[in-house]
């Protein structure tokens, strides 16, 4: 079957945890669930779950208290460490610092267990190193110090460093968390790239979920001590998402796949107008903590149109027009009088 | 430090593939260049080095002279010092250059700490309590200047057995603690306790013994017997080839246990076998010649700002030449007050070796930021 091919990792009851002192610690429940060849997919979870361990564990780094991971049928401990290193390559959370690394040389190190006893780079070692650096966007920079690169480009060169292991699967743990916005979304787009036209399978932790649900073909959430897998979509449909904070306030809003304060609600406000300006209307007000009226209610907001540029604020006893949407907050606020 | 790598030639695809050494000169043309440049001076100055601490001795002797007893067989008293005591000297020197400064840069990658040296860190003590228990605790009567054959074997291996020791303590509170200078103070430490452990056992020992033991604490490079000196080149050759194989592994070790094991490395072997190379080199050079200090933390420091490179198939061979040099100036240089006295060894090296380790302190922040 065309499916036993694709099918390159699968975890089945496995155990995960740490041992500290003579104890085992196990953290969750056993998990199950499985990744496909070209699949982006995303763990998630609640900080201290156990991401992190779960992922070590999947690349071998930590043992699992029972349970199975199998590559490609066949068991994690049939595999030698080299064995390994040509399946499942991994990035950290750790920020590698060395002294008068060039990226080429980090890169190069991706190829270990592809070279001799000596790790001689040869023809086909340097060019697949070469494309890794220009896959990656690096190429100007290959002879830079790893010390030099911003955060990004040092992402970019641990990826470039994984690409060039040649392994089937990448496990990332946050590759985004230090990153700024660009960054994070260069970042994103790359894996997107390396999962779906290198077929590579790509399994990373994040804290973005809008992030995750937006990009990812399968997400592995940890909740309630279980695993549960399945497209974004998938598990937004079942609730899955409803209670992955559910000590806090915190509200998931399964239309939009966005998450907001819970807050009781100061009141109900219509807004009368179409299109991007209505848009952003409702955005302050919800921001301000109140709930958009979905039929015309007093008090009621008219956006700003082409006879009249201003906010107008409607109430029974008087109407007020602000310049902006920030005098209209301010008001409602009850931090400014108004001014008509 | 201005880096040169804006001069690098591109690799372009026209370029003709040929072997690895083309494609490194090709890919790299300035610092391979660089690097050759720097390999051969190295050479050159070992060379000469060598030779002026052949010249240079207690005795004075005409230059002529010298090279003439070196070709030709006169017979006289020349020939027995310049044969039999300033060569095997010299070659003394660069052997022990070597074996400290590799066992220096293999702590120091394995450690991922710039302030590891078999001297600082204790591994040097730990082989002087190995030594002491022999010289000061058998009833062998041994001491390092009469031994021959079996004993000197016997020597370094208690040698080596002390510095595999201190070696242990070390890996084991550095896979606890990561703080670069808390290990350090903890060297210092062991250190003290070592010799608080040698000092009660000169109290309890006898007046030859403790003199033997004192004469040996010095350090020297000129009282090796002919027996001994083929021992210790045995060992450092052997350590040489140990380290010279462990390339591969150092080079992962470089990014941390964690990625070097993603990688491929096996952690476990990659350990025994880099722990025996440094407990061999750095415990069979103190054997025979004392603690010398502040070569193996200084070496390594120095070939990184020659060769401003991280890989150890550079790293490595850069390290044998500069640590042969440098210990063999000091040995020129603990010559140099005049003919009749000769300076301590060891006090050269710190004195060679100490600015080198408080300029890395001072740069702290930066080395700690790439180890």
């Amino acid at each position: 079957m065309e499916k036993e091919k694709d099918d390159i990792l699968t975890i089945d009851s496995l155990e995960i945890g740490y041992v500290s002192g003579k104890h085992v610690n196990v953290l969750l429940s056993p998990l199950s669930a499985s990744a496909l060849k070209g699949e982006l997919i995303a763990l998630i979870g609640r900080n201290g779950i156990g991401k992190s361990t779960l992922l070590k564990t999947i690349t071998g780094l930590q043992t699992s208290f029972g349970g199975e991971i199998l590559y490609g049928g066949k068991r994690i401990s049939d595999y030698s460490r080299m064995g390994l290193a040509q399946k499942v390559g991994y990035i950290s959370t750790e920020i590698v610092k060395v002294i008068n690394m060039s990226v080429y040389d980090l890169v190069a190190l991706g190829r270990y267990p592809h070279t001799n006893w000596l790790g001689k780079i040869d023809s086909k070692n340097h060019e697949i190193i070469m494309d890794s650096i220009e896959k990656t966007g690096l190429s100007s920079l290959r002879n830079r110090f790893v010390s030099e690169l911003s955060d990004g480009e040092r992402q970019r060169a641990m990826i470039a460093r994984i690409f060039a292991q040649d392994t089937s699967i990448m496990v990332m743990d946050e590759p985004t968390a230090f990153l700024d916005i660009g960054a994070k979304y260069e970042i994103l787009h790359l894996m997107h790239t390396l999962s779906h036209d290198n077929d590579k399978t790509i399994i990373f932790s994040t804290h973005d979920l809008q992030m995750a649900i937006s990009q990812s073909d399968k997400i592995w959430l940890i909740i309630n001590n279980n695993l549960i897998e399945g497209a974004p979509e998938d598990l937004m449909i079942k609730g899955a998402f409803d209670h992955i904070f559910d000590d806090s306030n915190l509200q998931f809003n399964p239309e939009q796949g966005t998450f907001k304060f819970m807050s009781e609600s100061k009141g109900d406000i219509f807004v009368s107008g179409d299109g991007f300006l209505r848009h952003w209307t409702e955005k302050a007000i919800i921001r301000a903590g109140f709930s958009v009226s979905s039929k015309k209610t007093i008090p009621y907001i008219t956006v700003p149109s082409e006879s009249n540029k201003k906010w107008r604020l409607s109430k029974n006893e008087a109407d007020c027009e602000f310049v902006s949407l920030y005098e209209l907050i301010r008001y409602l606020s009850q931090k400014e009088s108004c001014s008509s | 430090m201005i880096m040169n790598y804006s001069s690098t030639v591109r690799f372009t695809e026209n370029n003709p593939v040929g072997n690895w050494h083309d494609i490194v000169a090709e890919n790299n043309t300035y610092s391979g260049k660089k690097h050759s440049l720097i390999f051969i001076s190295l050479i050159i100055l070992i060379l000469s080095f060598m030779i002026l601490d052949i010249f240079f001795g207690s005795v004075s002797i005409k230059a002529s002279d010298v090279i003439k007893t070196l070709f030709t067989n006169t017979g006289s008293n020349l020939e027995t010092i310049v044969l039999k005591f300033r060569l095997p000297k010299a070659i003394t020197a660069l052997v022990v250059g070597i074996a400290l400064s590799l066992s220096g840069l293999q702590m120091q990658t394995v450690f991922r700490n710039p302030m590891a040296g078999p001297y600082v860190l204790g591994i040097s003590s730990g082989a002087s309590l190995g030594v002491a228990f022999i010289i000061l605790g058998s009833s062998l009567k041994i001491s390092p200047d009469n031994l021959s054959g079996i004993g000197n074997w016997i020597l370094i291996a208690a040698s080596w057995a002390g510095a595999g020791m201190v070696m242990l303590i070390i890996m084991f509170i550095s896979s606890k603690v990561k703080d670069i200078m808390t290990i350090l103070i903890l060297g210092i430490m062991l250190s003290s306790g070592i010799s608080a452990i040698v000092t009660i056992m000169q109290y309890f020992s006898n007046e030859t013994m403790l003199k033997a033991y004192v004469i040996w604490t010095m350090g020297s490079l000129g009282n090796l017997t002919t027996s001994q000196l083929n021992v210790l080149l045995i060992c450092v050759s052997f350590g040489m080839i140990l380290s010279l194989a462990s390339v591969k592994m150092l080079n992962a070790l470089l990014i941390g246990e964690n990625y070097a094991s993603s990688i491929g490395l096996n952690i476990r072997f990659a350990r025994v076998v880099i722990f025996a190379c440094t407990s061999i080199l750095a415990g069979s050079v103190t054997a025979f010649c004392g603690p010398i200090g502040f070569i193996g933390i200084a070496v390594p420091h120095i070939v990184r700002i020659l060769f401003k490179t991280s890989d150890h198939k550079i790293l490595i061979p850069g390290t044998i030449l500069v640590g042969g040099a440098v210990m063999l100036a000091s040995d020129i240089i603990s010559q140099l007050p005049g003919y009749e006295s000769v300076l301590p060894v060891n006090a050269v090296t710190s004195l060679i070796g100490i600015p080198v380790v408080i300029w890395v302190i001072l740069h702290k922040r930066k080395y700690s930021e790439m180890f």
